[in-house]
């Protein structure tokens, strides 16, 4: 059996101190297997974001332990954090997070600088990521020059740059119209192809639909595992 | 993070928000230039006083009356110095070359209808040798005229000018006090001494100044407002002041305080020389308190910079950048700002020295001490006050960062 990417064990999450404690995450075990594409939904508030946070290696559990790749991440230092976010994962944002005053080619290139890439491979990398998300012509547009779903593709580009074993996304057609998150859906369709596990936290069923998987949150518990994305309404119908 | 990927995403960065940058810097630029201008002035201040004091002859040792620090203690002995005490200075020291007594008043002279206030000095021939005056035409006078009390005048240039125009005042007569004068000659220009014109000076024997112009007469003799005397050379200087001290203490017969004093040219610029450090260092501390000023408007705006910038480091850290990234970077910012504002301020105030240098006689010059110092400072400034906000940058929380819009 190939070892699980993402494994969590146990995994706890408390926010605050004394009577404002609130447990955004209660003893969540969770596997992944590479290669897989997965959506977590849930309403607001049932802990989705925060497992989002911690398999993004943004945030450390309170208590459990958090395999990525077999290595436990849990307890790492905030620097060997950033850097396994540098290698391992790529992400993508509801608000694309591009900086207004790079260009699509330098926003791309960011992940590189901070891995220490020298800059004429550098370059070369962007330049063909960008070319594999359709944006081959727009290296040295300014993000206010391209439209929203040009935007979403430069960060896909950005989170793939690295060639990480996991592609996380939060909401990332939440700030588009429903044509463009097709397209975007279609890409994402396309690195899974390609065999990039993919992550993705959403509300809309439609886009979670996408998936092959389903992990459904509530109350800081997973409530249901593997759905199957046409069991989805069915779900949403018995809440 | 390699340092010069840093620092061109610091440049960046800075030149995406240009007139901001500016304003920062701001402070920064004037306190530079202010500490550059000062610094300049000061100086220029001083060798203006020193060349001033050596402009008035080499060797010079001034016999003055009274006591050092009559001043500070109130009281003011009475003027004991007398013509005598010169010309027995004159006769009795051997390391002096020229004695010049003098007594100061100032009087209305007037040429036909023309009237002007000017400085009158009483004095010997002597007189123009010690200060080195040069002649433009006529002459001196003459031991002669001093021993007859002779009504003859030698003119500076620019009292000649506005009472003569441009005719030669020679054999003239003009009026000091209602007393009638010849002129016999006019001084080459000399320029201004510490504020004081001499070329707007008339110059008449000393006994015609004490028994006809000012009539002042004391138990003591004539008494003068200063000996001016001009050593043999410069290494004879102290013991002529040593010999002169002794004969006027024999002369005045005092026991315990001396009733005058003695001042060197080299003392003098001693002097001058302590009054416009003092300047200087007041000048500098106040420009460096504009210095200060201008790094607290740096960390003032970086910190708005970090707060408004959330988004941008919590994408930097999400895609890989380290706590040392982001401190690295924003400390490169601030320090780059605070270098650019330094070399910026170094160039205002270059051009402020020019400036000073075109509207007053003060040589001003840029000292690289200062340059070096004030840019030196104001990176320094950039790192100490550009520490909180890049810390406060680095320490940021990924996660709230990102969701923050």
């Amino acid at each position: 059996m190939k070892a699980p990417l993402i494994r969590l064990v146990n995994v706890s999450k408390v926010y605050g101190l004394g009577e404002n404690q609130v447990q955004a995450l209660q003893n969540v075990s969770l596997e992944i297997q590479p290669g897989e594409y997965c959506a977590i939904m849930g309403a607001s508030g049932s802990g989705k974001s925060t497992a989002m946070n911690i398999i993004g290696c943004l945030d450390r559990p309170t208590t459990g332990d958090y395999y990525l790749q077999g290595e436990n991440v849990a307890r790492c230092s905030s620097a060997q954090l950033a850097h396994i976010r540098n290698q391992q994962i790529g992400f993508v944002f509801q608000q694309f997070h591009l900086l207004p005053q790079l260009t699509a080619l330098e926003n791309v290139m960011l992940p590189l600088v901070y891995a220490g890439v020298p800059p004429r491979e550098r370059q070369q990398r962007a330049r063909l990521a960008l070319e594999q998300v359709g944006l081959g012509h727009r290296l040295h547009n300014k993000p206010n020059q391209l439209s929203g779903g040009q935007q979403q593709r430069v960060a896909i580009a950005r989170a793939m740059v690295n060639q990480p074993a996991l592609l996380l996304a939060d909401e990332p057609t939440g700030a588009l119209d429903s044509r463009t998150s097709q397209e975007v859906m279609d890409l994402f369709a396309e690195l899974h192809q390609q065999g990039v596990t993919i992550v993705m936290v959403t509300h809309e069923a439609d886009i979670a639909r996408r998936a092959e998987r389903i992990i459904w949150f509530r109350d800081g518990q997973v409530l249901h595992d593997h759905l199957r994305p046409d069991d989805v309404y069915q779900a949403i119908r018995a809440m | 993070m390699d340092i010069r990927e840093s620092l061109s995403m610091a440049l960046r960065t800075l030149a995406a928000h240009r007139l901001r940058s500016f304003l920062t810097v701001l402070g920064i630029v004037i306190g530079n230039a202010a500490v550059i201008a000062m610094v300049g002035v000061g100086q220029a201040a001083q060798r203006y006083t020193a060349e001033q004091l050596a402009s008035l002859g080499t060797n010079v040792l001034f016999v003055v009356p009274g006591r050092e620090d009559a001043r500070r203690r109130g009281i003011e002995p009475p003027a004991t110095l007398t013509w005598e005490d010169a010309q027995a200075i004159a006769a009795q020291v051997p390391t002096v070359r020229w004695v010049a007594a003098q007594i100061n008043e100032s009087a209305l002279a007037s040429y036909g209808n023309r009237t002007t206030p000017t400085a009158v000095t009483g004095t010997v021939p002597d007189f123009f040798r010690v200060q080195s005056f040069d002649l433009q035409q006529g002459r001196f006078f003459h031991e002669l005229d001093v021993q007859r009390q002779g009504r003859v005048v030698v003119l500076g240039s620019d009292l000649a000018a506005k009472l003569f125009g441009d005719r030669s005042p020679i054999g003239e007569r003009i009026r000091l006090r209602n007393l009638s004068f010849e002129v016999i000659g006019v001084l080459a220009p000399k320029g201004a001494f510490l504020g004081t014109n001499r070329d707007d000076a008339a110059y008449i024997p000393l006994t015609t100044m004490a028994y006809q112009l000012t009539g002042r007469r004391s138990p003591y003799g004539l008494t003068v407002a200063f000996i001016s005397v001009s050593a043999r050379d410069e290494a004879s200087v102290s013991a002529a002041q040593f010999q002169i001290t002794n004969l006027l203490r024999r002369r005045h017969k005092i026991v315990d305080e001396d009733d005058f004093y003695i001042r060197t040219q080299k003392e003098a610029v001693a002097i001058a020389g302590n009054i416009t450090g003092v300047l200087t260092i007041l000048l500098a501390a106040t420009a460096g308190i504009s210095l200060l000023v201008g790094g607290i408007g740096i960390m003032n705006i970086m910190l708005v910079s970090v707060t408004e910038r959330t988004q941008e480091i919590g994408l930097r850290k999400a895609v890989g950048a380290t706590e040392g990234d982001i401190l690295q970077q924003f400390l490169l910012e601030a320090i780059v700002l605070a270098v650019a504002g330094g070399i910026l301020g170094t160039a205002v105030g270059t051009l402020g020295l020019i400036g000073i240098g075109w509207v007053t006689p003060l040589q001003a010059q840029v000292s690289w001490e200062a340059v070096i110092l004030a840019v030196g400072v104001s990176g320094t400034i950039g790192l100490v006050f550009g520490v909180a906000p890049a810390q406060r940058a680095a320490q940021l929380d990924p996660i709230v960062a990102l969701r923050s819009t």
